[in-house]
């Protein structure tokens, strides 16, 4: 399968302390992969950084067969990657608004934004919260709503920090059932988590960071 | 006069609709509203871009803001008065003992408050509001519109305390305006001059004007921020 996006000679410091040096590290077109390591190992902070909210130093990017630079963050990784934080942020407008906010902001057209809206939703099992004033959702709800946020803008890379992390039940049940649903659109995935249910998914790569280096293993069939 | 009697006077006045003394309120509103409506979108737009971006000097911009809070309003009449005199280098526009004049100086005292109190509602809110927004592809002017949205009970209190500023500052509308009666003459001149000559009904029928104008105000706000917490006591 053809590489979506290789990074090579990533590395990240905090200050004078080395969070890692990775070699490199290759994502494969609609595949999915979790990203595991110990608290503190910068699962987040490489996944901010490829989705271009964190800087680092880095060799080469190669995105789609196209050489880019990571800094400044290139429009053409900005509209094919969407980030997705791990208590996700809903703006206090409507869920409908946010589900629509990256199409609206892409300049799409209401009508286009409305139809994608309602599909999302449906996907989601979201479209009761319509009109919900996005603060008055469970943390469920809020990341489902993210979720349908992230997938409606069709991105080429998906990268979820910790999405079941903090939820339990059928609100964890809920986003786990969501995840393949998101490769069926030919998204990749990448996941920053500890949650033996999502690492255990069937066809999911695992990437694991230890001691600064990053380790890949093969899928989990 | 006693105090009960300058008192009674003076509810009589407002209440008789005593053209002058509304003139005067008049002047005080116009002034405030045009010199704050002109100085809150530089100044919320400084506010945000201090608050949002990283630049050598920005602890020095966000040091000079919150000085320009405590600037004494008589120094900054007095710099405004030296620029607008005759022989300054904006005598041509002689806009000194003015209206235009006063406007200028609201503008110059609200903007501080403005800014800093905008820099602060942005640091507060939680920076992943802009990282969400660029992460779903907001243009950098989206971004701000969304940022600037969410933190709009702060915003609101920027704007109402720069009323508050300018509506009460008389160091700055005195020297730049020139208490001229039924042209410059403002609340705030008016009650200097009103009590300097003994004359204590029209500045306490004043006075009451302005502490209505700021328990409106600030009554406002309460509100507002009533109304903030509730939606994120919701979350």
């Amino acid at each position: 399968m053809s590489a979506l996006l290789t990074v090579r000679g990533l590395c990240k410091r905090h200050g004078e302390r080395l969070l890692f040096d990775i070699d490199e590290l290759s994502l494969e077109a609609a595949s999915a992969y979790v990203l595991t390591g110990a608290n503190g190992v910068g699962k987040s902070t490489l996944l901010r950084i490829l989705g271009g909210l964190e800087a680092a130093q880095v060799d080469s990017v190669v995105f789609d067969g196209q050489p880019l630079a990571l800094q400044p963050y290139p429009q053409a990784l900005r509209a094919a990657i969407v980030y997705v934080h791990q208590h996700p942020i809903l703006f206090s407008t409507s869920v409908a608004h946010n589900i629509g906010y990256g199409l609206l902001a892409r300049g799409d057209s209401k009508s286009v934004v409305k139809k994608a809206v309602e599909e999302a939703m449906a996907w989601a099992g979201v479209g009761y919260l319509r009109d919900t004033d996005p603060a008055r959702l469970s943390g469920g709800e809020k990341q489902r709503v993210a979720l349908a946020r992230a997938r409606v803008l069709q991105p080429r890379l998906l990268l979820l920090d910790e999405p079941t992390a903090n939820l339990d039940g059928s609100a964890r049940e809920g986003v786990i059932a969501l995840i393949p649903t998101l490769l069926e659109q030919g998204s990749t995935v990448v996941m920053a988590c500890h949650d033996r249910d999502l690492i255990g998914l069937p066809g999911v790569q695992r990437l694991k960071l230890r001691d600064g280096r990053l380790e890949t293993r093969p899928k989990a069939d | 006069m006693t105090l009960w009697e300058a008192t009674q006077h003076a509810f009589a006045l407002l209440f008789s609709g005593d053209a002058a003394l509304w003139h005067i309120v008049w002047v005080s509103v116009k002034t405030s509203v045009i010199g704050l409506l002109l100085a809150t979108p530089p100044a919320v737009l400084l506010g945000y871009a201090i608050a949002m971006h990283r630049f050598p000097g920005r602890r020095i911009a966000v040091w000079l803001a919150q000085c320009a809070l405590s600037l004494p309003t008589v120094l900054i009449g007095l710099l405004l008065y030296l620029l607008l005199s005759r022989r300054g280098p904006l005598g041509p526009l002689e806009w000194l003992f003015t209206q235009s004049g006063i406007i200028a100086g609201q503008f110059v005292v609200g903007l501080p408050v403005l800014l800093a109190f905008t820099l602060a509602a942005v640091q507060a809110l939680d920076p992943r509001y802009a990282e969400t927004a660029r992460a779903l592809g907001a243009s950098r002017w989206r971004t701000m519109t969304t940022v600037l949205h969410e933190a709009r009970y702060g915003v609101m209190a920027a704007v109402i305390s720069g009323f508050g500023r300018v509506i009460s500052e008389v160091g700055c509308a005195l020297m730049v305006g020139g208490n001229i009666q039924g042209e410059t003459r403002t609340i705030t001149t008016a009650i200097a001059l009103e009590t300097s000559k003994g004359e204590f009904a029209q500045g306490i029928a004043l006075g009451i004007v302005l502490v209505t104008l700021a328990l409106v105000m600030n009554g406002a706000l309460m509100l507002l921020q009533g109304e903030a917490h509730t939606a994120g006591g919701r979350a």
